[in-house]
């Protein structure tokens, strides 16, 4: 068996983790930190542009070989597993969540409050800006209020997007450009935005944030180790304290051979997924339920936000094609009269060519051809079609779950993880009442140009998904503190999405990074410099 | 181990190597001229007319380069929300030939090359083959269930078919600064 020694062990790959070795390789330069991701390095930039152009030709995935085909979950949003993680191919949408994200028992008796101040987490929602080098634009309502500035001006607002401001702004509810991580001018060895518009998919300048590069910085100059296509699959106790003292790994290229990690500090970020699975994977004689459960708390309350979707269609004309991945972002229903009914979301306005496209048959089922075709599509392409969506406030049951699946091994035999989301009975008495308000919110964007609501649907799954490891100050109720200190072991840490007791009401990445570098202080200050 | 023995096992090697692999390779992996030809005749129906004649030609040199390089067994998109693993298929360039080639037979049928027929029984046969090979609309972008529904997408999924549509310089697919997105789409000049 090979054993690495380390100051600070860091298990994932994903955007917290770049985060958190970043900060600890500035707070303590001469600390030992590694980096184990199961995933392998796509540390390929410069051939970003052809993978974009087979996406787009032939549909491939662009990120090559960033899944482990025996390593999956079930009721998990996304496959990759690389070094990057999914914020390989996020958005970049940076939306900070509200104060009521943190006081939701305190202000409506619902769920549970956050065991931090906001005044604190904002601090670093300005260091996690920063450090993503977000473009944005203040919101307009004064609980939004910032300490610092964006560090970048806000995205332009394409014509389209101005068009469809002025349209939506007649209903009394005003939007901002949606803040992205996403450069203007070309910033910390990545380029600046050429509107390839598929930032979702893959950015050819890198002008979208993601995480490669993080490590890619760190790695070269050996500020931290990173051992990627290594899986650790559980984490060992002392024989009689309640440290952890071990994770045990294996590099795909060596199945037989088993790596021992030995650290002082040991930190799970792996996401709202293998975080707790890791926990729970980690089971022993006096934790028989797995790793930081006593509470029996671990894979439990994962949460995330259901979405409403609805297609407008309006009389201004506006081209689609012109920055489809850029939004309009309304923060109007952030927060609600505590003694009203509960509704939180937020609002949000794209262009879009749904309903718009060429099609083969008209109408009547007559097979178009050649200018047809093109007749057809102009006589439907005048005016525009609007794309709504609102992510929205819900809330998980403890049996929101993440457990253990023994009909579903990988090569080494270890259960993956099944998630199944719930959500408490507030949730479910009052989800009539959240539809009928976001399609009313819809319907009053609409009306103006002549608008109309076009189609609705909702979202069957949840979005930006975290929880599994709580945070909280009772050890009965969580399974960590607020700087994700597990309650049961003193060097053990979960930092980013599984901590969070709630899923808020928008784009969660800036949430979790912003309490990850919060973590870091807390994580650095018991990492002595090595001598 | 004598020489003449391991000569004797590669032989032996050789002939037991399955036969799928061998069919693997005689596969065509692009269009042969006279389908490449076919398609030349058929495009100016399926493509609007404001192409041009040179546009046209070149919408059919990118599928044939669309098709040459179609790669096989690589992952495609596996979607977000509920994701799963898809592979690309085999090379659609057989199935190519062949639907050309029943595109011609059944023309001649009808006593005339493809581009002798009226518009209406070019739609008439077309209508056939689509609903023989599934199509019902028009594919995202090419996708190897029928050769002429996928050129079709070649040209009006991309990004100078959405310019044409609206008359407009949008450049959708295209590397753009900041600022040319900011005011109106100039007018296309073509």
């Amino acid at each position: 068996m090979a054993t690495h020694e380390t100051d600070v062990l860091v298990i994932g790959g994903g955007i917290t983790s770049a985060m958190l070795a970043q900060k600890l390789s500035e707070l303590r330069p001469n600390a030992h930190i590694t980096v184990v991701e199961a995933g392998r390095s796509i540390f390929d930039v410069q051939n970003r542009g052809r993978y974009r152009q087979r996406a787009l030709d032939y549909g491939e995935h662009p990120w090559r070989d960033d899944y482990i085909e025996d390593q999956q979950a079930d009721g998990i949003i996304s496959m990759t597993m690389a070094v990057g993680g999914l914020a390989l191919h996020w958005g970049g949408a940076c939306n900070r969540f509200s104060e009521e994200d943190l006081r939701l028992k305190s202000l409506y008796g619902l769920a549970a409050d956050w065991p931090i101040e906001w005044t604190e987490l904002e601090r670093y929602y300005c260091e996690a800006e920063r450090r993503l080098n977000v473009a944005g634009e203040p919101s307009p309502h004064v609980e939004d209020r910032r300490s610092q500035p964006y560090p970048q001006q806000p995205i332009p607002l394409s014509y389209n997007l101005q068009v469809l401001k002025r349209w939506a702004e007649q209903s009394g509810i005003r939007f901002v450009g949606l803040p992205m991580a996403r450069n203007l001018t070309p910033h910390d060895g990545r380029g600046a935005c050429c509107v390839y518009d598929t930032c979702g998919e893959v950015c050819p300048t890198g002008a979208r944030y993601s995480p490669d590069f993080t490590f890619r910085q760190l790695a070269q100059p050996k500020k931290i180790a990173l051992h990627d296509r290594t899986l650790v699959r559980r984490l060992v106790l002392d024989g009689r304290r309640d440290l952890v003292v071990a994770a045990q790994g294996f590099h795909q290229d060596r199945p037989d051979d088993p790596i021992d990690y030995r650290a002082k500090t040991f930190v799970i970020a792996s996401g709202y997924c293998w975080s707790s699975h890791l926990l729970l994977l980690s089971a022993n004689d006096r934790f028989p339920n797995g790793l930081a459960n006593r509470s029996g708390l671990v894979g439990r309350y994962m949460n995330g936000h259901r979405f409403i979707n609805a297609t407008a269609a309006i009389d201004e004309q506006t081209f689609p094609g012109q920055n489809m991945t850029h939004s309009l972002i309304s923060r109007e229903f952030f927060r609600c009269r505590p003694d009203g009914p509960f509704v939180r979301h937020d609002t949000r306005v794209w262009e879009s060519s749904s309903g718009r496209d060429p099609r083969l048959r008209s109408a009547e089922g007559k097979l178009l051809l050649g200018d047809e075709v093109m007749v057809d599509w102009r006589a439907r392409a005048k005016g525009s079609a609007v794309r709504l969506r609102a992510y929205v406030d819900v809330h998980p049951s403890a049996d929101s779950r993440l457990t253990l699946n023994a009909a579903k091994k990988n090569r080494y035999g270890d259960p993956m993880p099944r998630i199944e989301h719930r959500f408490d009975a507030p949730t479910i008495a009052r989800e009539a009442a959240t539809s009928e308000h976001v399609l009313g919110v819809f319907n009053r964007l609409a009306r103006a140009s002549n608008g109309r609501i076009v189609n609705t649907s909702q979202g069957d799954y949840l979005d930006h998904p975290g929880g599994g490891c709580r945070m909280g100050s009772d050890p009965a109720a969580s399974v960590c503190d607020s700087y994700g200190r597990t309650h049961d072991h003193e060097n053990l840490f979960v930092v980013g999405a599984p901590t969070t007791p709630t899923g808020g009401c928008t784009n969660g990445t800036l949430t979790f990074v912003a309490l990850t570098l919060r973590s870091a202080e807390q994580i650095a200050s018991g990492v002595g410099a090595r001598g | 181990m004598k020489r003449r023995t391991l000569l004797r096992w590669v032989a032996a090697g050789t002939a037991a190597v399955p036969l799928r692999p061998l069919r693997l390779l005689a596969q065509p992996r692009e269009l042969t001229p006279e389908a490449v030809s076919l398609l030349h005749e058929i495009a100016p129906t399926v493509l609007p007319s404001a192409l041009g004649r040179d546009r046209t030609r070149a919408v059919v040199d990118r599928f044939v380069v669309w098709t040459r390089n179609y790669e096989e067994g690589v992952a495609l998109a596996h979607g977000y929300g509920h994701p799963r693993l898809q592979k690309s298929g085999p090379t659609p360039a057989r199935r190519y030939i062949e639907q050309l080639a029943a595109l011609d037979r059944e023309a001649r049928g009808r006593g005339a090359r493809w581009s002798a027929l009226d518009r209406e029984q070019q739609r008439a046969i077309l209508d056939a083959a689509f609903a023989e090979a599934g199509v019902r609309n028009l594919p995202p972008r090419p996708a190897g269930q029928h050769v002429v529904a996928d050129l079709m997408a070649l040209y009006f999924r991309s990004s100078d078919a959405n310019d044409d549509c609206y008359r407009a310089q949008i450049g959708r697919e295209t590397c753009r600064a900041i600022p040319v997105t900011l005011r109106k789409p100039d007018p296309l000049e073509r």
